[in-house]
């Protein structure tokens, strides 16, 4: 079996947007959809002590996603290898699943045609790997610090089962039992 | 947040589907265990449940994306807006079943469907009536299984969300009670009377019950919630929504009806005004529940979306690709 | 570009809902993979394109590259830059008012012939040095403007060099004879990161200091704002902006009077350190500690790091550049303390490429010997600040070329003052500029005195700007150009002609539309203003740059094959090459701690502290009203400079402009986050938005550089054209000759005074009277108040008597008084003791008379222009089918028996026939044709059949003379 998770390196990001604009270029996506916005709080503390860090996010491709079974459609759906993906042709936009993520990773445009639009949200670049299997996401490429990595985790040799198996890694909002499959090895404390 | 998912045509479909509930459920309920035989009083109620139940489809559809394949809602067995759908369209195919069953007496043109509809009057009111129980629960419960928001992921917001619906359902028969196409008669108007007396009874009773469950829901909130519903409830006690909340819904929407039910015997303040402001009230509730979507921020996640551009922006509709200007 | 035009962008309805994959696929028929570099700013990372029907479908970073794979936001855009709606397509001549915004679209040749004719005569009418040229960043040929400029006799091209580096670099080839500014971080055990960010500036950098950093690389990191690198370092000094040179000096001081230093390194390879060691005893930790507003143990914590973790590296930052009168002097002493700690050119250290001894230098492509001297003279600005005008240049490129045979270009390292330039223009003096040219840059954004530099633009009477979009400039410009950018053109990274390595990427297209590129742009502008043809030879890029590769001598027919089978070439010694030069590559040979070049010039030789031009400390009263200090001109993601305000997707990220102001300073002012605030200076005012955060010290403001809004209809608001000064720090920033350095000119960007105030309800609009112009900068007493000639200087200079030689000097030489050596005036080859000119790149020896090159393997003199040889007498060596000529002379070898030695014509022969005899292959050779012959019978050697032939009878025979049957 695959399992596809991302490891997300919090030591390395240094919050230069970089994968957002790949994603929504590569992706194609109108203006107001960002499937991976890096997010900070800002500076933390009080000057000269202070303390900054970034958060890189994008569809938590959780195990028992909140966003699938609520679907009336059918169109919000998971691959077996964890992929959680919107069918556009099945889509009706109802919002539900827009709703039920405790993560805010999902939406459909404003900028498009009011009658025409759908759900939309990370895919880990599904179309590309469909393409070529071996591929990785745009954001996982494009980025100068490689603070983003991509794999399968029920493959013991890749990168990112090592990472989770040897480094102190978080994952977002566990409490919901979403089970999420981003892994943040966070700027603090990262080393296990 | 970015923005409200969810629109106020949802809030509007919410109040208005859970207000034909309403209706039904208690047309339904007088109907079947009060007074017997006297089913035409509940025709305009329940053409008034149809008129909402129409609207709040309306509504709904407006809200989708892809209002054409609205039918799409019944591709899976689960998914809990598939209830909904299902519940609305049963409750309104026998609403307006009923409703056919009297309007010959308004329009003889239609006596022959009425008479042949007729008998079965009292049943289509009972299912009607189920599947608007079945409604007023639904708002509640899709809602409260929303669990990343933390205001609506409450036992107490069905229970909440219900109370409103028959408390607004009850509003609305005393204001349509016994009207068209209901042929005026005594008796009519007689047990209406005593109809009305008992729903006046039962809406101080619901108010009442509902003010607790509302006060009792946002005030635990505040006192012991999780930090995204302590804000939320902070907003609605004394945050920019405590104005709404305080003289909205808790004044003008129970308490003063509350009053004008007591102490206003059968002046127009209680058979006419409180009944409106409990609509009104009812239905300031469901916009202020569903515009309190509060999602768990991640950190530095609203200081982001608040950074970036809005979609009215001069950059976003000024350059076309394929447009050139120069 | 369909697939674009309808996909990206989130305009209408772009992708149908059926729309399933928005994938493009690589993959299909007919899809090429050009290896290409992004044009996007300076760190050019690797591009794959992928190329259909002569369209670029996509593109995807290089893994294979330096920057591995990774693209930033800017990269990623490519595409939708190329196609990008607003961009200029064809040639605009102004048809209305200037500013008016109505224009004519003109075929692109009939723009340059008129704007050539033009040139012509304001040539004619006011000299070639009315016309004037503003650079930005063209980032990899900047040498064809010089070309065109040079021709056409003006010496009043600029750049924003002198915010950027050059000042840096200048006086760093004073100290050291080049700049150390390649950081050997594999090797390094520290490294100083000052006044730079490489976490929103060089991502690809980045990248490289975090792994190192994880592998044990110590990292300081020198900036006042927690920037995104500051976040990841090991040590983070957050001193007072502009108060970078007080930190240098007390560092210095710190290393030399701890004992820190690099004795060996010092004793052997500096000159002066006495003298230094006794100009920086003042400058004490504890002296600079209340300027910076550091601790003195921070400030020992930092020198000790470096210089105790040798080797480091010292990362050259902007900032050095942008502190105005306090500019070079921190970079001068940052240039010292890494001399003394021994980490200049060795591994783990700085290093000094110089320039390109292999393929030529962008200096060889500029046609520089075409300025006249008198020409160079009325360089603007070049009579104040010398460094970097022809006043100091024309000394470091003459040293250069004594030291390394070969020099920096001028473009960039010699150019006119680009704020007296604009000031010239409004003012007349030194003379009146008539016509100016910009060149991918929109001056009123990126140069100092925004309102000013708008006013001269204005009042600028032929103005033409090459350009990709209609900036504030382009709108009031007489034609505007348009100009290929990423994909559309082949991309060189030589580092402005200052290292000897090169990585090149390919022209994924052509230029689409009526764009062409910067090089195609000058040349047809040069050829249509009458220049010779000759000197034009390349028509594209493509063919420059093969010239430019070809002494390399690789398997290339072309460039193109070059990115195909090297993409990057290093030369082979790239380290300790003072080692084995015997020496620095400055006058003296070594590191000089008193420069001596800088004396010349009039300056100290050693840095000497001076404070930003405005500061608590020497001027109360300007803090008094002005309390905050502001720091602007940092870089910050997603953009760059002015540019990609057009580009949504990144725009949609970051629609306002943010400062920068700490919670304890809003709170105190009232301002929370998100207001519109102003922010005001001595000079102006100018609005952004507040982003509170403890991200910068309580007292300090940071501002980002470049904003204008170019979604706004320019034309509708000709005082603020685009809102291009109310968000504008330029507005802020001054260009008074006196806040500016004294040697390198640089304008004062950092370490400002400044005050912040909440927009009022009825103060929340940029008026009329926040554009109004002064010089001097003043936001009070609007207009002309004194001319450029009347601005002092912060600093006179010191007069400097050269010494004279004691004895005369020979016709054709010069005498370095350094070294008090004799060099060669054109070839600037030193004369030898031994009576011989040694050449600095090979160290060869040359006649003194002839300049040929000796020999030692033929023990003969060589023409290297013409190819032929001489004797050391200085005859010509004759040859005669391949073969050394001994005429008149006895056989200097031994001639075989059958053959006879003709003296007249000094070879041997074999009988009468007209071969002549190779001692060193043994055979006869036919001066008509070559072919061999055989030295026994005279046969012709048939290569063919291996056997020999006698013509006279047709028959064949082996080697061994044995007949050989048919």
């Amino acid at each position: 079996m695959t399992r596809y998770v991302m490891v997300i390196d919090q030591r390395r990001c240094i919050g230069c947007h970089s994968c957002t604009v790949a994603c929504r270029t590569w992706n194609k996506l109108p203006l107001d959809i960002v499937y991976n916005p890096v997010v900070t709080e800002g500076a933390q503390g009080t000057w000269p002590n202070v303390h900054k860090s970034w958060t890189p996010l994008l569809c938590m491709h959780c195990a028992n996603p909140e966003c699938v079974p609520c679907c009336p459609s059918g169109a919000s759906q998971q691959d077996e290898d964890g992929t959680v993906w919107v069918d556009p042709k099945k889509c009706l936009s109802c919002k539900v699943c827009v709703n039920a993520c405790p993560y805010g990773m999902r939406d459909a445009s404003h900028l498009e045609d009011r009658m025409h639009r759908f759900v939309r949200k990370c895919t880990f670049c599904r179309d590309k790997r469909q393409l070529d299997p071996s591929a990785e996401p745009y954001c996982v490429l494009t980025c100068h610090q490689k603070a983003r990595i991509f794999g399968d985790l029920d493959d013991p040799n890749s990168e990112v089962s090592k990472l989770i198996g040897s480094v102190k890694t978080e994952r977002l909002f566990e409490e919901y039992g979403t089970e999420p499959q981003i892994y943040y090895i966070p700027e603090l404390g990262g080393k296990a | 947040m970015r923005h409200h998912y969810w629109e106020p045509p949802i809030a509007l479909y919410l109040f208005l589907g859970g207000l034909a509930g309403g209706i039904l459920f208690l047309s339904a309920i007088f109907n079947s265990f009060v007074i017997s035989g006297f089913a035409e009083i509940f025709a305009l109620p329940v053409l008034v449940s149809l008129v909402c139940v129409a609207i709040g489809c309306v509504f709904l559809v407006v809200d989708l994306g892809q209002p054409g394949v609205f039918w799409r809602v019944w591709t899976t067995s689960k998914s809990i807006i598939k209830w909904g759908a299902t519940f609305l369209v049963i409750a309104a195919v026998f609403a307006l079943l009923f409703f056919l069953a009297f309007i010959g007496d308004a329009w003889p043109v239609f006596a022959g469907l009425s008479d042949f509809l007729k008998p079965a009057a009292d049943a289509f009111l009972i299912i009607a009536g189920f599947f608007g129980l079945c409604i007023m629960m639904y708002t509640g419960i899709m809602l409260s299984t929303l669990k990343a928001h933390a205001f609506w992921a409450t036992p107490a917001l069905p229970v909440l969300f219900t109370i409103s619906a028959i408390s607004t359902g009850c509003a609305a028969i005393v204001l349509s009670i016994n009207g068209w196409p209901a042929i005026p008669t005594i008796e009519g108007m007689l047990v209406s009377e005593i109809v009305l007396e008992i729903l006046h009874v039962v809406d101080i009773v619901l108010v009442v019950a509902e003010l607790i469950v509302l006060l009792t829901m946002v005030l635990s909130f505040l006192g012991a919630g999780n930090v995204t519903a302590k804000a939320a409830a902070r907003r609605w006690v004394r945050g920019s929504y405590a104005l709404p909340f305080w003289v909205g819904m808790v004044g003008f929407g129970l308490v003063i009806p509350l009053i004008m039910y007591i102490g206003g015997g059968h002046s127009a303040a209680a058979t006419i005004v409180a009944p409106i402001l409990v609509l009104c009230g009812g239905c300031l509730l469901r916009f202020m529940v569903v515009n309190t979507d509060d999602r768990a921020e991640i950190p530095g996640e609203n200081r982001y979306y608040n950074r970036v551009a809005k979609n009215d922006a001069e950059f976003i509709s000024k350059w076309t690709y394929g447009d050139n200007q120069y | 570009m369909t697939e674009i035009s309808k996909t990206s962008s989130g305009l209408k309805g772009l992708v149908a809902p059926d729309t399933v994959s928005t994938e493009v696929d690589i993959n299909q028929d007919g899809v090429e993979m050009i290896k290409s570099l992004c044009y996007f700013c300076h760190a050019n990372c690797g591009v794959l394109a992928y190329v259909k029907d002569g369209d670029v479908i996509k593109i995807e970073g290089d893994p294979a590259y330096s920057s591995q794979g990774g693209l930033c936001c800017r990269g990623t855009s490519a595409l939708l830059h190329v196609n990008h709606p607003a961009r200029i397509n064809h040639v605009l001549k102004r048809v209305g008012e200037k500013g008016e915004g109505k224009w004519e679209q003109i075929p692109y040749d009939q723009g340059i012939q008129e704007v050539a004719d033009k040139l012509n005569q304001i040539k004619a009418e006011s000299g070639a040095e009315a016309v004037a040229s503003a650079g930005g960043t063209t980032r990899t040929d900047d040498w064809a403007r010089r070309r065109f400029l040079n021709q056409f006799g003006t010496p009043n091209g600029f750049h924003n060099a002198l915010l950027c580096w050059i000042p840096t670099f200048m006086a760093e080839t004073c100290v050291a004879g080049w700049s150390p500014f390649e950081t050997d971080l594999g090797q390094a055990k520290s490294l100083i990161l000052w006044g730079m960010n490489p976490g929103a500036s060089t991502l690809g950098g980045m990248h490289g200091y975090t792994d190192l950093q994880k592998a044990g690389l110590k990292i300081v990191v020198v900036d006042p704002r927690y920037s995104e690198t500051a976040s990841k370092a090991d040590l983070w000094l957050p001193l007072r902006p502009g108060t970078d040179a007080a930190l240098a000096l007390a560092m210095l001081n710190t290393i030399i009077y701890e004992g820190l230093y690099d004795f060996e390194f010092v004793a052997q390879w500096c000159d002066g350190f006495d003298e230094l060691q006794e100009h920086v005893a003042e400058y004490t930790a504890e002296w600079a500690a209340p300027i910076t507003w550091l601790d003195a143990d921070q400030i020992r914590q930092a020198a000790r790091l470096y210089a105790m973790n040798t080797p480091g590296c010292i990362q050259w930052g902007c900032t050095w550049d942008q502190i105005g009168r306090a500019s070079t002097t921190g970079s001068h002493a940052i240039a010292l303390i890494r001399a003394i700690c021994g980490n200049l050119d060795v591994p783990g250290g700085d290093g000094m490429p110089g320039p390109s001894l292999g393929f030529l230098t962008d200096e060889e492509m500029e046609a520089n010997e075409c300025l006249p001297e008198e020409q160079k003279a009325k360089q603007i600005g070049s009579n104040k600040f010398k460094l970097t005008s022809w006043p100091g240049y024309q000394i470091i490129s003459d040293n250069a070329k004594r030291t390394w045979g070969k020099t920096l270009p001028t473009e960039w390292f010699c150019e006119a003052h680009g704020p007296s330039v604009f000031k010239a223009i409004l003012t007349g003096d030194p003379y009146q500029v008539r016509a100016l040219i910009v060149n991918a840059t929109n001056p009123v954004n990126s140069y100092g005195d925004a309102k000013m530099t708008l006013a001269a633009l204005k009042k600028c009477e032929f103005l033409v700007t090459v350009d990709y979009w209609m900036t504030p400039t382009a709108l009031f410009s007489d034609y505007v150009f348009p100009a290929a950018g990423a994909l559309e053109r082949p991309t060189i990274v030589t580092h402005y002609g200052a290292t000897d390595s090169f990585m090149g990427g390919r022209r994924a297209m052509q230029p689409k539309y009526d764009r062409h590129t910067d090089m195609v742009f000058w040349r047809k502008l040069g050829l249509a203003c009458g220049q010779d043809p000759e000197m034009w030879p390349w028509e594209t890029e493509e063919e420059a740059y093969y010239h430019i590769l070809k002494p390399l001598g690789l398997a290339i027919e072309c460039y193109d094959d070059f990115v195909d089978r090297y993409r990057m070439y290093y030369p082979p010694l790239h380290q300790n090459k003072f080692i084995a030069n015997g020496g620095f590559w400055t006058p003296s040979g070594k590191v000089e701690c008193n420069s001596s070049i800088l004396r010349e010039l009039g300056y100290v030789g050693m840095p000497t502290y001076v404070g930003c031009c405005e500061n608590e400390i020497d001027t109360p009263e300007i803090a008094e009203e002005y309390p905050i200090v502001l720091t602007t001109g940092g870089g910050f993601m997603p953009y760059h400079h002015s540019e990609h305000f057009q580009m949504q997707a990144i725009r949609y990220l970051y629609p306002d402009p943010y400062f920068s102001i700490n919670p304890v300073l809003a709170e105190k002012l009232n301002i929370s986050y998100g207001d519109w605030c102003w922010i005001e200076t001595r000079r102006g005012r100018i609005k952004m938005r507040a982003n509170v955060e403890a991200e910068v010290h309580p007292n300090v403001v940071f501002a980002p550089r470049g904003w204008w809004f170019p979604e706004r209809d320019g034309s509708a608001d000709l005082d603020n054209p685009f809102g291009c000064l109310e968000s504008n720090v330029n507005v802020l920033t001054s260009v008074d000759d006196w806040d500016c350095d004294p040697m390198g000119g640089s304008w004062a960007n950092r370490g400002l005074m400044c005050k912040v105030y909440k927009c009022g309800d009825f103060d929340k609009e940029f008026k009329p009277e926040d554009t109004q112009f002064s010089i001097p900068g003043s936001s009070k007493e609007p207009g002309i108040h004194m001319t450029p000639s009347e601005m002092k200087l912060d600093r006179e200079p010191i007069p400097f008597e050269k010494p004279q030689p004691t004895e005369e000097v020979p016709e054709g030489y010069e005498w370095v008084w350094q070294n008090n050596t004799l060099y060669q005036k054109d070839t600037h080859f030193r004369l030898d003791e031994s009576g011989w000119l040694v050449n600095p790149r090979t160290k060869g020896y040359h006649d003194a008379y002839t300049g040929w090159r000796y020999d030692a393997a033929n023990e003969c003199l060589v023409d290297d222009e013409t190819g032929k040889m001489y004797t050391m007498d200085r005859d010509e060596i004759v040859f005669v089918a391949g073969v050394r000529c001994y005429p008149g002379q006895a056989a200097p070898y031994e001639v075989p028996e059958n053959l006879t030695w003709n003296t007249e014509k000094g070879y041997a022969t074999l009988g009468d026939k007209p071969y002549v005899y190779d001692p060193n292959s043994g055979w006869m050779m036919d001066p008509e044709n070559g072919a061999f012959h055989d030295a026994n019978y005279g046969w012709l050697y048939d290569a063919g059949s291996g056997h020999l032939v006698d013509e006279a009878t047709g028959k064949h025979y082996d080697m061994s003379y044995e007949p050989v049957e048919e």
